[in-house]
């Protein structure tokens, strides 16, 4: 019945998660300033080494200056290092860069080449480059420049080398968090499981506790303290109108053997009537006793020792057999609709007490010439069994109230009965796992439905009346 | 005068039974605790035994258990506050014939005592047919004549009329009809009973014949002739 937990919502996973991303943003973050200081450091020495190579051969004699940029264009036929020469009209004189680069600054000072240079050992492909430009004493230009993509690589070693280290450090966390995780879970599972039989009504049982006296284990020790509570307080409640009816049973027993006595003495005599008045009065309030022990010995009744596979169809043959009569002496029309059902586990006894119950509310309440149908079908997991009159139907203000002992709303105030017919099916329901739920039908009768399964946290039904369902019934007309 | 031992431990409840039964014409003797009980059972032969389900000293269920084990086949009206079907159920196979719970009614305790005694007598070898006046029921065909004339029965109503029939003379609770014919053992808590019983004997009494089924004021029903209480086997 209980929700199986998100794994992904525990508070472990989102730990984990959040650990992670901080720990990726913080690898991020530190891999981008050691990139950056490399990066820039990088960038100094190579603008040191340009500024230096400037230097040399801007200092050379005018008429050498041609010849020592072709030579040193020379030893470096990858074009790592390049050397160009060119005259005040942009043309080259010398060296191997074949334009002179228009947006290179002619400051003397190192910058980034928009456009890079072209790679003569790459198919001229152009790489990032950085490079100084300055004019010479008789207006020739001089440009050097130096291929940086050794940098860049260096960043990109950088950037793999954090790759692999997020990889191997979140790949095996996650792993770790998967397998910390299956402690926890497993724990909350142990103790979600614990709560079924105590959302089932039996306050008896606990919840697990285990030796690591950890934040669960508190947890689950204050809710036993309070299921305690609720256990003693509701046997104390329970506990006075069971002693009620066990201290009066015998008192009463004895009043009723005596006034039985009495009619037999007084047979044919005019006190008679009144003794015969004073037995149906006293059997009466017996009934109502025995129904009120019986709802107390369902609800204790934690034994499933007469359960077997059961034939449901079978039962509520025998439920429509048992109470045809009776719908026929008031003129109702009582129809059976049963689909293939599969077995359920059940009490076949208490089974047919609950849906006898639920049959003569049906018809006790449904006037003359109105209809009832029971009806069974297969469900989501189970069969189901539904209940229909053409009756009145239950408020839905009074359908969480109807299951209460002595309950009687205002449609069953004068009618008669024990009022404790619906505690007895719902005690049965309750001791089966079953689901009972209260709705109507489209021409406002009634509609109780047994789903002969237990049902779960998606069903849109309430669970032992506790809530109704909204959907329409089709209408008995 | 058939004889009978009440095991009770309960005095008021003992002398309640003792006096109902004495009412129904039979002797009774009272024993307070199980192993006394037990003792009275194997030493003395009766015709019936009440037994309460919860003594002092020997739980009834011993009681009848251990009864049974010395060869005794008294029959035994097991009474008991515990109504669980699991109770009634333990009762029956440690070897009661019949299980009562508290609060009962006299008349109905009597009326089982009765039925218990009825069902020791010797009976015919082979019971072919039960006869009530001119009312027959041939248990071999399932068919039932009312003077002769063949009546038209559901299954329920047959089942209805046997138990009635095997029982001519009886008064039968609401209880005890619903226990035998249907199998369940609750309250139902409604006259359905009364409008079966009012269907049979729509069919059984017709227009013009004596009745046959008649009402028990404030206990239940019995089937017989004015001259008659107990059924004729042949």
């Amino acid at each position: 019945m209980n929700a199986r937990p998100n794994s992904w919502h525990s508070t472990t996973s989102r730990l984990i998660l959040i650990y992670g991303s901080l720990f990726v943003v913080w690898g991020a973050v530190l891999v981008g300033v050691i990139q950056w200081e490399t990066t820039s450091y990088l960038n100094k020495v190579i603008d040191q080494m340009l500024q230096q190579r400037m230097h040399y051969i801007a200092s050379t004699e005018p008429s050498r200056l041609a010849t020592t940029v072709d030579n040193a264009a020379a030893i470096d036929p990858h074009g790592i290092m390049s050397v160009g020469l060119f005259d005040k009209d942009h043309q080259p004189v010398a060296g191997n860069i074949d334009h002179l680069p228009t947006s290179l600054l002619r400051d003397g000072q190192v910058h980034l080449l928009r456009h890079g240079l072209p790679r003569p050992d790459r198919d001229a492909e152009r790489v990032r480059a950085r490079g100084l430009a300055t004019t010479l004493p008789n207006g020739d230009i001089l440009v050097i420049a130096k291929d940086i993509s050794t940098i860049d690589g260096i960043g990109a070693i950088i950037r793999r080398a954090l790759l692999w280290g997020i990889s191997l450090t979140i790949i095996p966390g996650l792993l770790g968090g998967f397998l910390l995780r299956r402690g926890p879970e497993r724990r909350i599972r142990e103790l979600q499981e614990a709560t079924d039989p105590i959302r089932q009504g039996d306050l008896s049982k606990r919840l697990p506790v285990s030796r690591r006296g950890d934040e669960l284990d508190q947890l689950a020790g204050i809710v036993n303290t309070m299921l305690g509570e609720i256990e003693r307080l509701m046997n104390e409640v329970k506990g006075v109108s069971d002693n009620i009816a066990h201290d009066l049973r015998t008192p009463l027993t004895r009043l009723r053997a005596r006034l039985y006595r009495t009619q037999q003495q007084l047979e044919g005599e005019p006190e008679a009537a009144l003794v015969d008045s004073c037995i149906v009065d006293i059997d009466e309030v017996l009934t109502r006793f025995r129904a009120l022990l019986r709802v107390s010995e369902l609800e204790d009744r934690h034994r499933a020792a007469c359960f077997d596979n059961v034939d449901v169809g079978q039962v509520l043959r025998q439920v429509h057999e048992f109470y045809a009569p009776v719908a026929e002496d008031r003129g109702q029309a009582f129809d059976l609709d049963i689909q293939p059902l599969q077995p359920v586990r059940a009490d076949a006894h208490l089974l047919f007490e609950a849906l006898a119950n639920l049959v003569g509310n049906a018809i006790k309440f449904t006037p003359a010439g109105g209809k009832v149908s029971l009806r069974a079908s297969m469900d989501k997991r189970g069969p189901r069994v539904d209940v229909i009159d053409s009756g009145p139907g239950i408020p839905s203000g009074e359908r969480d109230a109807v299951t209460r002992r002595f309950y009687r709303g205002d449609n069953s105030r004068t009618t008669g009965g024990t009022g404790l017919g619906l505690s007895i099916v719902s005690a049965i329901v309750r001791l089966h796992g079953y689901a009972l739920d209260i709705g109507e039908t489209g021409s406002n009768g009634a509609r109780l439905t047994v789903y002969c399964y237990a049902l779960g946290p998606d069903d849109k039904v309430g669970t032992c009346l506790t809530r109704s369902v909204p959907e329409v019934t089709p209408a008995i007309v | 005068m058939s004889q009978v031992l009440v095991i009770e431990d309960d005095e008021t409840t003992a002398r309640e039974i003792v006096a109902e039964l004495s009412a129904h014409g039979m002797h009774a003797e009272w024993v307070a605790n199980g192993r006394d009980g037990l003792a009275h059972a194997t030493q003395r032969d009766y015709d019936l035994i009440t037994l309460d389900r919860m003594l002092p000293g020997m739980d009834g269920i011993d009681v009848v258990a251990e009864l049974r084990r010395a060869g005794r086949d008294t029959p035994v009206l097991m009474i008991s506050a515990l109504s669980d079907v699991d109770e009634r159920v333990r009762g029956l196979r440690a070897g009661g014939d019949d299980y009562l719970t508290k609060p009962f009614a006299p008349d109905e305790m009597a009326a089982r005592a009765e039925v218990l005694l009825r069902r020791r007598q010797p009976q015919a070898a082979v019971v072919q047919r039960l006869r009530v006046a001119d009312l027959e029921l041939d248990l071999v065909s399932h068919v039932a004549y009312r003077g002769g004339q063949p009546l038209t029965l559901l299954p329920t109503e047959y089942r209805l009329l046997e138990f009635l029939m095997r029982n001519s003379g009886q008064v039968l609770t609401r209880t005890m009809i619903f226990e035998t014919v249907w199998g369940f053992h609750f309250d139902p808590g409604t006259n359905v009973i009364d409008v079966h019983i009012a269907r049979l004997r729509r069919k059984i009494d017709g227009a013009g014949q004596p009745a046959l089924i008649h009402t028990v004021r404030g206990t239940g029903y019995m089937i017989a002739a004015a001259n008659e209480t107990a059924p004729v086997v042949s």
